[in-house]
């Protein structure tokens, strides 16, 4: 009996254990199922999210390219209008400073026998720097540098640049040559030239010399400057070759508080009138050499203008007794009035008249000639006395 | 070429102004006095002054050249050049410096005398030697 009841106990738990079992497999299936079909939304949910960042992405980068192109459009445009405002106002301060220099110079041949004149130099020298700065800033704002109508020769262009710095008694030119630079190279070529002194002067101590020489090399005529001041390292050198050869063209606000345009500006004009500039050589003192170099088409081997050099009369005194062959004009004074010609000469035979008196006595009159002519005549003969540095016998 | 760069609106700043200033020329040296080079004293070239003179500026060059064979006065010498006076007394303060020119001072004037004191002097002179 108990036998039986323990087997339909048995039979009992078997059934509902396989009736678990059975329930636990149709759930376990019911869950599987479940899960695939999350799994399945979300990597479609996440399939959608990726594509979304990579979208998001996308147009941040465009956004972040836009935004860069607006800056330096920015930039540019701030730069253009910079230059713009500092282009007037350099180019109305260059021009005053031109203006100012031709009146200066006016007003030195004016009062040229006083004492003013002393002062005059060095309100000259003044505003010979301020018109170089003005000229600067004008031609690196895009502003031509202004012209001159005549050829000069390299020396002169050497001078004047000499003139524009503040320590030109430091500058020594070696020596002159007969090499003239054409009237469109005179003015960049003296601001160019000019910027280098004043580096040269301003790297090296206060009493150290600078010097320039010229030389032929090949088809270029080069202008050297050589200074005792402290040399560059390989680093500034090679900054220094790039902003010279005005390839890298540094904006106006990366200049500093203390702008420093002296080797922008240099490229610029290098680059705009097709000379070379180098100073990465070392000069005979130690310090830089730096070396301008104009080939051919910027100068010619003829004698400059004819104002420079204006033929220079040449008064010529007898030594000894007189010549009566020689022009000389009527009163005895050397001709001025006719600059192509050597002035005439003085000699104290007035009976001889000399071709060319017509015109000057045209001026004179005949009784203040003959008393010139005593007068002179006394003059003479007293300075044709040996020239002894003693007091002077003349009886004028 | 070099005039492209030029065709903006504003026609390029002509410069007028001698291309080397006076101050130049001169080397910056001060302006001797007035007395020590008058209009008329004399200026001559020392012999034997070529050598030296090889390193002169072409002004300087120029003053040595004009008195080379002679005597000129500083006025003269100023208006054969077109150099103000000033100028060139500088320049020949510079070749007088170098030995290189001769300068000889003008007869100074007479001074301009008293004649009440003269006149007194001859009354003077009268009275002691009844003339």
């Amino acid at each position: 009996m108990s036998r039986d009841a323990l087997a339909w106990c048995l039979v009992a738990m078997t059934v509902i254990a396989v009736a678990a079992i059975a329930v636990l497999v149709v759930r376990n299936r019911a869950l599987g199922r479940k899960k695939r079909q999350a799994e399945d939304s979300l990597t479609v949910q996440l399939n959608a999210a990726k594509s979304q960042l990579l979208q998001t992405q996308a147009e941040l980068t465009k956004y972040q390219k836009e935004f860069d192109g607006t800056i330096r459009e920015a930039e540019e445009a701030s730069e253009e209008s910079t230059k713009a405002v500092l282009k007037g106002s350099a180019s109305f301060l260059q021009s005053l400073a031109a203006e100012q220099m031709t009146v200066l110079e006016q007003i030195q041949r004016k009062y040229g026998g006083d004492a003013v004149l002393g002062d005059l130099l060095e309100v000259t020298h003044a505003n010979a720097q301020m018109q170089r700065k003005a000229q600067g800033i004008a031609v690196l704002c895009g502003a031509p540098v202004g012209r001159r109508n005549r050829p000069a020769s390299v020396y002169d262009v050497v001078r004047s640049a000499q003139s524009q710095i503040r320590n030109f008694r430091r500058v020594e030119i070696r020596q002159q040559t007969g090499v003239a630079l054409k009237a469109s190279a005179v003015t960049p070529v003296a601001l160019a030239v000019a910027e280098l002194l004043d580096n040269a002067a301003s790297f090296s101590q206060q009493d150290a010399p600078i010097d320039v020489t010229f030389q032929r090399i090949q088809n270029n005529l080069c202008i050297m400057i050589d200074d005792g001041g402290v040399g560059m390292n390989d680093e500034e050198k090679q900054r220094a070759s790039e902003l010279l050869s005005g390839d890298v063209v540094p904006r106006l606000s990366q200049l500093g508080n203390q702008p420093k345009f002296g080797f922008p500006l240099i490229g610029l004009l290098a680059r705009q009138y097709g000379f070379r500039v180098d100073v990465t050589g070392d000069s005979r003192y130690g310090g830089v050499r730096a070396v301008v170099l104009l080939p051919e088409g910027l100068w010619t081997e003829e004698q400059p203008s004819p104002v420079e050099q204006e033929p220079v009369s040449i008064a010529r005194v007898p030594e000894s007794g007189t010549t009566q062959s020689r022009p000389r004009t009527l009163n005895g004074l050397p001709k001025r009035a006719s600059r192509q010609t050597p002035v005439a000469v003085a000699s104290d035979d007035r009976e001889e008249q000399p071709p060319r008196t017509t015109e000057d006595s045209g001026r004179t009159s005949g009784r203040s000639l003959g008393a010139l002519g005593a007068l002179q005549r006394g003059t003479l003969s007293g300075r044709n006395l040996d020239s002894s540095p003693t007091e002077g016998s003349q009886d004028a | 070429m070099p005039d492209e760069h030029d065709q903006d609106e504003e026609p390029e700043l002509e410069l007028t102004s001698a291309l080397v200033p006076f101050f130049v020329i001169t080397n910056g040296r001060a302006l001797p006095s007035d007395q020590q080079y008058e209009r008329t004293a004399l200026v001559t070239a020392l012999k034997g002054t070529s050598a030296a003179a090889r390193t002169l500026s072409p002004e300087a060059q120029a003053i040595v050249d004009l008195v080379a064979h002679g005597f000129l006065s500083v006025a003269e010498v100023a208006g054969h050049t077109h150099l103000p006076l000033g100028i060139v007394r500088i320049l020949l303060a510079q070749l007088e410096e170098s030995g290189l020119v001769l300068v000889r001072k003008p007869v100074p004037r007479a001074e301009p005398t008293d004649r009440e004191l003269l006149g007194d002097v001859l009354a003077g002179l009268k009275s002691k030697f009844g003339a």
